[in-house]
């Protein structure tokens, strides 16, 4: 239960840490969102054996969790959250792909070699995404994606669904702590229980999710959700976003430790 | 000042299951007018302060708000002049910030951002908060999330404030100021309570409400002195009025 509402508060740490006002959170949400949209593309467009290629993209999140000042420990547990789900896809590709591929002087098994490339294009994308919230906010991200005409019942359905999870985490605590405080003894819920404790959440969380929509409506509430509109796009923005752009594009096109590598042996000889 | 009177003709509304929640109420609340509406659990406050905001439509009789009968085409309009504070202000304040929060009625009524700027400023200020602004909803203490529910009702300049239980689950000293807060507003207020001391001293006018119907319409301090009446409805005369719970002594 405690986990719960850790979880819960350190959701919410993600909105906290968006209310900064360092260089990366000054920029325009849409030029963030579509520099995101380019790291992803790119990082996703690598060859699955191509994992020295991959490796200068770590530029980015380095760059913005400095630039951001964004705690390092908080954002990388959230994307050791998703590593069983990366792991899970990927585990079966050594005992499947069973070539040998020479690197170095070592021999390893290609299924390795597309696991760890698997591991490593998820990390740099959920980390992306992690930033871009953390950097942004989730009202001014959706502000943006209308912005790039995305339907509004898509950029809808996201922000409900961001706003209902600590609406059900918090419901979740509560049944929980009730639970406990009669059943000390037991650890965990007893499988008994799970049926009704289920359905009375899912009732519980219609009811307040009524009420919110409720409340959102004697406000007015049509179906669009303003957030105030924004500032203008600056030069500075487009130069963040064109200078991101530039390197991505670098980066997919020229092996860039390859060429350093190559650079440096030939200074030595 | 017609257009600022609230009425209820002959309002009945039946649950899905069946079950008659309100039968038969009619009442006329005039501008200014400061009306508590009270009854036991289950009696049929909340149905009946739907009804009054459009959340429900009644299956007889009709709500007007001025002129304008409350439809599905008058929304709007109607939810722009009655403002609804909900007993839990968790329910109302669902936005990332205090300023967005007070901002989402007037920005859903595509006002200038200039002007819900000022709106958003002046109501944060009036209930006291303007310091919260920045903070998430979440962050604050009980007193000022219903602080900051009220103002978020108030930038939509409404004419008439609807309230469910303010005053539950504050401590005293934030149960006082939102009273304070209360009667400083020029606005018509209808207030259902279960906290009868705070309805008696806010309220000129109560309706008590029995089984989905009327008890008693009239003077607050003729009402809930009202002994029998009181005992009849499920509720208790307020503390305040009662005699001295050490000697036994009656109230002067």
């Amino acid at each position: 239960m405690a986990n719960i509402m850790n979880s819960l508060y350190n959701m919410r740490l993600l909105d906290d840490l968006a209310r900064q006002e360092t260089i990366i959170h000054k920029l325009h949400p849409l030029m963030k969102l579509l520099t995101t949209v380019s790291f992803l593309t790119v990082v996703v467009s690598f060859g699955r054996y191509e994992i020295s290629g991959l490796l200068p993209l770590f530029v980015y999140p380095v760059m913005v969790f400095s630039l951001a000042e964004l705690p390092l420990k908080p954002i990388l547990l959230r994307i050791l959250l998703v590593s069983p789900f990366i792991i899970g896809i990927g585990i079966l590709n050594p005992f499947f792909d069973q070539q040998i591929y020479r690197l170095g002087g070592m021999e390893i098994s290609r299924g390795w070699l597309t696991f760890l490339s698997i591991l490593i294009k998820s990390g740099l994308t959920v980390t992306a995404a992690l930033l871009l919230i953390a950097s942004t906010g989730m009202d001014r991200l959706a502000g943006a994606l209308r912005m790039l005409k995305i339907p509004r019942i898509f950029v809808l359905q996201l922000l409900l669904t961001y706003r209902y999870i600590s609406v059900l985490m918090e419901e979740v605590a509560r049944t929980l702590r009730a639970y406990s405080l009669r059943a000390p003894n037991q650890k965990g819920v007893h499988r008994s229980a799970w049926g009704s404790l289920a359905g009375q959440l899912i009732l519980r969380t219609f009811d307040r999710a009524q009420r919110i929509y409720e409340a959102m409506c004697l406000r007015g509430f049509t179906g669009e959700y303003e957030t105030g509109g924004f500032k203008e796009i600056r030069v500075w923005d487009i130069a963040y976003w064109a200078g991101w752009m530039l390197f991505f594009v670098a980066a997919r096109l020229y092996n860039i430790p390859m060429v350093i590598g190559s650079l440096i042996t030939g200074v030595i000889r | 000042m017609s257009h600022h009177k609230l009425e209820a003709k002959d309002l009945h509304y039946s649950y899905p299951d069946d079950h008659e929640a309100v039968k038969g109420m009619s009442f006329c609340i005039h501008h200014g007018e400061s009306v508590g509406i009270i009854g036991a659990n289950g009696a049929g406050k909340s149905t009946l302060l739907m009804l009054l905001m459009g959340v429900l439509f009644p299956s007889q009789g009709e709500v007007c708000v001025g002129d304008v009968h409350v439809t599905k085409k008058t929304l709007p309009m109607i939810r722009q002049r009655l403002g609804m504070v909900f007993q839990d202000p968790d329910d109302q304040l669902f936005m990332s910030t205090v300023y967005d929060d007070v901002a989402f009625g007037p920005r859903n009524y595509k006002l200038d951002e200039k002007e819900v700027e000022t709106r958003v400023l002046h109501a944060l200020e009036l209930v006291g908060i303007l310091h919260l602004k920045d903070r998430a909803p979440f962050k604050l203490s009980g007193g000022e999330k219903r602080a900051a529910a009220i103002a978020s009702v108030l930038s939509m300049h409404p004419d008439v404030l609807v309230m469910d239980e303010p005053t539950a689950a504050l401590d005293p000293k934030s149960r006082r100021r939102v009273m304070k807060l209360l009667t400083s507003f020029k606005h018509t207020k209808i207030i259902t309570s279960h906290d009868l001391d705070m309805i008696y001293e806010m309220c000129d006018r109560t309706i008590v409400i029995k089984n989905g119907e009327i008890a008693a319409d009239g003077v607050t301090s003729e009402i809930l002195v009202n002994a029998q009446l009181m005992d009849e409805c499920g509720l208790e005369v307020p503390l305040a009025m009662q005699n001295c719970p050490v000697c036994g002594s009656a109230k002067e």
